[in-house]
């Protein structure tokens, strides 16, 4: 029991700064809630519109590719480590691995996880599709009211 | 810091395993084909779209199957051997199970074409999933290790967690696809637990050092080893879907594409028995009373279980799945009852199954709605009147694997209950032979659909053609929800027409993967010698 003792002291110390740091924070802060600061905060400005619910899946891939080479990474270094051991056996070995490797990273690319930016659509998209024709700021732009 | 330094750069002398890349061919053979294919598809997007990479995965399997029969030629003639310092063993157990895997993997392979030229999604990445979990499973038919043996199933199993989660439009194949995934992690854990625990009681991972281990030692602890085992079972009965560890099949089967439901039907049954089977024979020997009731116990509630509850099922691919379970706690019989004869008997009982189950889940395919996935039993009403080739051959098929003489799945069944009375244990034969009865009646029900007359009024004065509902069947405007709209109303109201007009579309994959399951499961029936003496050849290694 005695070498775990020291684990046992650090978890023990670990839940009471949490504990504490909760209970201080709720005994100590004053409250005093007001309608901006409960409201979602954004670089100070107030927010206009929701955020945008879809976002390109393509982060997710991109971390794949990072995921796939770190693995080929943890292989390499006690591959390297151990190079002169290993001899030619372990050298075919590991182009086998990296070959296998970069397969994977061939398929990717062709399917288009490095291709970034925008997806390209036909026709013109309206940036702010409740500014219509009729909104003030269009009939300022268009001079004919003006006039 | 000079010691350390000392220590790398002189480091203990690494002795190398002599490696046979013969042992290991099928494997390497399915894995080199799959990477090729998806070489060749990222350097030519073009094919992607093609036949062509069927065929070439097609022919990768062909070459898988011919490697294994060239092995198994090998066997007989010089007999079983370990390779990779034993932690591979190439017996006959193992080379059967292989010829059963390529096999199904050459079956799926057709039958997965015929549901991509419909379903025109991921071609590319199907074969190469089914090439990749093949491996997988083959190299679990012949792990010679623990370790070795769970790599099998991490590779068989984590490509067909995508394959059950394929048709990505549909709510139940993705519903499908995460429980799968998520409950055969939490197996996969169990079971690495149980080779923690096997290796802590017996110091060793190799099957054959733990079982002379067993044989020469007393286990103080006994508790670890019992646990380890325990989890070990737990571990590969939800593989093989097993009761109580079956619940994700029905909804697994049903969500997945019927090819791919086949497929997994098949394999993984085979790999997962390949597992139990020789852990617990060959590695457990000395623990045999202690497990054997266990497995009686699993063997007699999956028999019963799967047999009641497919009675229930309004939807086919449900329907197959508890009979999948069903046949499950057939192969079980062989299990439990741990002799020669009931390893062979599973042996015999798996390849059957295979043919037969691959086939089946092709004609299903046929009729599978293309936005749901789902095959009401109703749906094939009148199949007899409109195809009656499909319907004779789905008839053959379902009574095969209801036991009927003339089949293989009459053998099958006979000698896993052949082996369990030998074994002296009278009430599970009688409990198999039981739910064999009730078995029966699920698979002539649908037998009795395809042949009953469909009613008069909704045949003939039909007022939409079958141009039309051959559209709506195959969701050719890619409208989910459409139940709402006229056309869906009278495609409900007219399951036959629908029938009537996919029928029309069988393609000559699924025309070729039912053939030859015929072919097999007839063909062996009549002439059962040459299967039944593979079987009989085909034993564990000690």
């Amino acid at each position: 029991m005695a070498p775990y003792l020291p684990i046992v002291i650090m978890l023990g110390l670990g839940m009471l700064f949490a504990a504490g740091s909760f209970i201080g924070s709720g005994l100590l802060a004053p409250k005093k809630p007001t309608n901006a600061k409960s409201a979602p905060y954004e670089c100070g400005i107030v927010p206009q519109r929701e955020p945008v619910a879809r976002f390109p899946v393509r982060f997710y891939l991109i971390a794949m590719i990072f995921i796939i080479f770190d693995i080929e990474i943890i292989f390499l270094y006690p591959f390297a480590v151990v190079f002169h051991q290993l001899g030619s056996f372990g050298l075919s070995e590991m182009v086998v691995f990296a070959v296998v490797v970069f397969v994977s990273f061939v398929y990717l690319i062709s399917n288009g996880a490095l291709d970034w930016g925008p997806v390209k659509r036909y026709g013109i998209q309206e940036p702010y599709p409740q500014r219509t024709t009729t909104s003030t700021i269009r009939r300022v732009a268009s001079g004919e009211e003006a006039a | 810091m000079n010691s350390i330094l000392g220590l790398i750069s002189t480091g203990p002398k690494i002795v190398f395993p002599s490696i046979s890349y013969k042992a290991i061919g099928p494997e390497i053979i399915l894995i080199v084909g799959a990477l090729v294919i998806m070489l060749i598809s990222s350097l030519a997007p073009s094919l992607k779209r093609t036949k062509a990479i069927g065929a070439m995965a097609f022919a990768v399997t062909a070459i898988a199957l011919i490697d294994s029969i060239v092995l198994w030629s090998n066997f007989v003639s010089h007999g079983a051997s370990r390779a990779i310092a034993s932690s591979i063993v190439l017996d006959g157990f193992a080379i059967f199970l292989m010829i059963t895997i390529s096999s199904a993997a050459l079956l799926s392979v057709l039958a997965g074409e015929a549901y991509l030229s419909r379903s025109r999604i991921g071609r590319v990445e199907y074969h190469c999933l089914l090439l990749l979990s093949s491996a997988g499973a083959i190299l679990l038919a012949s792990a010679g290790d623990l370790i070795v043996v769970f790599l099998g199933l991490e590779i068989l199993s984590i490509a067909l967690y995508v394959m059950a989660a394929f048709e990505k439009r549909n709510q139940l194949s993705g519903e499908a696809g995460l429980k799968y995934f998520i409950l055969g992690g939490f197996s996969s854990a169990i079971f690495l637990y149980g080779i923690a625990l096997t290796y802590g009681a017996t110091g060793t991972t190799n099957i054959q050092k733990i079982a002379s281990f067993l044989a020469t030692n007393t286990v103080t602890s006994n508790g670890v080893l019992l646990a380890g085992i325990a989890l070990l079972i737990v571990g590969l009965g939800f593989k093989v879907a097993a009761v109580p560890f079956h619940l994700w099949t029905p909804d697994v089967y049903q969500g997945a594409p019927a090819a791919a439901s086949g497929y997994m039907a098949a394999v993984a049954k085979a790999a997962g028995f390949a597992g139990l089977l020789r852990i617990l024979i060959t590695a457990f020997p000395t623990q045999r009373l202690d497990w054997q009731p266990i497995i009686w116990g699993l063997a007699a509630l999956t028999l019963v279980v799967g047999a009641i509850l497919a009675i229930v099922q309004s939807d086919i691919k449900r329907m197959l799945a508890y009979s999948s379970i069903n046949h499950a706690g057939f192969v079980l019989l062989g299990v439990a009852a741990g002799t020669a004869g009931g390893v062979s008997g599973s042996l015999y009982y798996l390849i059957a199954y295979t043919f037969m189950v691959i086939g089946t889940f092709a004609i299903v395919n046929v009729f599978e709605d293309s936005d749901t996935g789902v095959v009401p039993i109703e749906r094939l009403r009148g199949l007899a009147r409109t195809n009656p080739a499909l319907a004779l051959f789905m008839a053959v098929l379902l009574v095969a694997q209801a036991g009927a003489p003339l089949t293989t799945g009459l053998l099958a069944k006979f000698s896993v209950i052949a082996a369990t009375v030998k074994a002296h244990s009278y009430i599970l034969a009688v409990i198999a032979m039981l739910s064999a009865v009730i078995a029966t009646f699920f698979y002539l029900r649908v037998v009795a659909v395809m042949y009953s007359k469909v009613p008069q009024d909704k045949v003939s004065e039909s007022p939409i053609d079958d141009e039309e509902v051959l559209v709506f069947a195959s969701g050719g405007d890619g409208d989910l929800g459409s139940f709402d709209r006229p056309e869906g109303d009278l495609a409900v109201l007219a399951p036959a027409k629908v029938a009537v007009a996919r029928s029309l579309r069988i393609s000559t994959e699924a025309k070729i993967v039912v053939g030859i399951s015929i072919l097999f499961t007839v063909g062996f029936g009549i002439f059962p010698n040459p299967l039944v003496h593979m079987a009989d050849l085909a034993k564990l290694l000690f």
